[in-house]
């Protein structure tokens, strides 16, 4: 009798620590699928150009001076039509450019540096013509 | 009867004159060899014509690369790769390698494997995904058989002149359409205002005189390119341009001479001059 009711004990016993065993494997598992999931999200929405601060911030900056650029540098075949206080303003917007330009990548730097030093050199030679015009 | 001290005389009058001769000999070859210095050198074949070796870099790389001027000039204009590219006119004054290129600049900036033109997406350049047979495309130098387009097979149906190609008659015949904007690179601009042509008088009674055509030098060329740095004052008669400092690589000869059509074609520049002086 009292063998039986150890042995039923000891089934019970079992039979708890079993489905608890299934619990935390089910639990462990979720959880382990959630990180996956969430970390592949994570990798993801850069991989397919989801914005992130940091970038938006970067392009934000990217897209103002290149704006900048396009605007100033695309008035180089009007050149002679410009006024000299026109030409002198061109001229200044090159040059609180340069520095916006200066603290981009080293390709990106090497590249638009050159061509704004063309632009604003175009500029200059234009109102020195000018003015020794007005002598 | 001549004496011997007036026979020393004669003799002495003779090696002087003898050494006067030499000396004026001397110096005749050394006036020819500095005036046939600054004679225009011959043109090369035109197939070798406006050929850039870039070989900064061959002896770790993959080669030197080889750059045909012809081929590019037919597809776009000197403008759109020299400023808004950004290529400089002076040798290995670009400073462009294999990561610039990557990174979508010099000729990355049109070949990057994406770029659509004329029905066809241009090759990445110096992509990490490229084989052997691609980098020979353009890493050409010594290689046989690696380039895809030839100068004689190229250029067959382009109207030629007095050396090569006429890129001019060329374009105004259609054969080539020089593109002058690439999306995303070059800036848009309002077609330009002043593009009256000029004449430009000699120095000399007997040089002709240049017609120079500003309407066809700033459509393929743009201001910038020119202004301030190859030709620096719009005063006229402030600079002495010559044949010297062409021949030297300045003013016209930053072009002529080397891409452009050779200087040795005087009528190309002087209209009514003789055609071409080998």
């Amino acid at each position: 009798m009292v063998k039986a009711k150890f042995f039923k004990t000891k089934f019970f016993q079992a039979k708890f620590f079993t489905a608890q065993l299934v619990t935390t494997t089910f639990s462990a598992t979720m959880v382990a699928v959630l990180l996956f999931l969430g970390l592949a999200g994570l990798c993801a929405v850069p991989a397919i150009g989801g914005p992130s601060a940091s970038a938006a911030q970067a392009d934000a900056t990217q897209e103002s001076w290149r704006t900048e650029f396009d605007n100033v540098c695309a008035k180089t075949e009007d050149a002679m039509t410009f006024s000299q206080e026109e030409l002198m303003d061109l001229i200044r917007r090159c040059d609180s450019l340069q520095p916006r330009i200066e603290k981009l990548d080293e390709s990106r730097k090497k590249v638009y540096l050159e061509r704004l030093r063309k632009c604003r050199g175009l500029y200059a030679y234009v109102l020195d013509a000018k003015r020794k015009e007005k002598k | 009867m001549p004496t011997s001290s007036m026979q020393k005389g004669k003799r002495r009058s003779e090696c002087g004159l003898l050494l006067f001769m030499a000396a004026c000999g001397i110096l005749l070859l050394a006036y020819l060899a500095s005036a046939q210095i600054y004679l225009p050198k011959p043109a090369p074949e035109p197939s070798e014509y406006g050929k850039v070796i870039l070989d900064r870099y061959s002896a770790t790389g993959p080669g030197a690369v080889v750059f045909d001027h012809w081929l590019h000039r037919s597809k776009f204009t000197c403008r759109v790769c020299h400023v808004d590219v950004g290529f400089a006119m002076e040798a290995k004054a670009t400073g462009i390698n294999a990561s610039t290129n990557r990174e979508g600049f010099h000729c990355g900036a049109c070949h990057d494997g994406k770029r659509v033109f004329e029905g066809k997406t241009l090759f990445p350049a110096c992509s990490d995904a490229a084989h052997d047979k691609q980098c020979d495309r353009c890493h050409s130098l010594g290689k046989k058989g690696v380039r895809k387009y030839e100068y004689k097979e190229f250029t067959a149906k382009f109207p030629k002149g007095i050396y090569g190609v006429n890129w001019e008659v060329a374009e105004k015949s259609g054969v080539i359409k020089p593109v002058d904007f690439i999306d995303g690179l070059s800036v848009k601009k309002a077609p330009m205002k002043n593009r009256e042509d000029f004449a430009v008088q000699a120095n000399y009674s007997w040089v002709h005189p240049i017609e120079f055509s500003h309407e066809k030098h700033s459509i393929w060329n743009g201001c910038e390119l020119c202004h301030p740095e190859i030709f620096p004052t719009a005063r006229k008669g402030t600079v002495s341009y010559s044949m010297f400092s062409n021949i030297e690589g300045r003013y016209c000869g930053a072009c002529h001479g080397k891409v452009a059509f050779p200087l040795n074609n005087c009528q190309g520049c002087h209209a009514k001059a003789p055609a071409w002086v080998p």
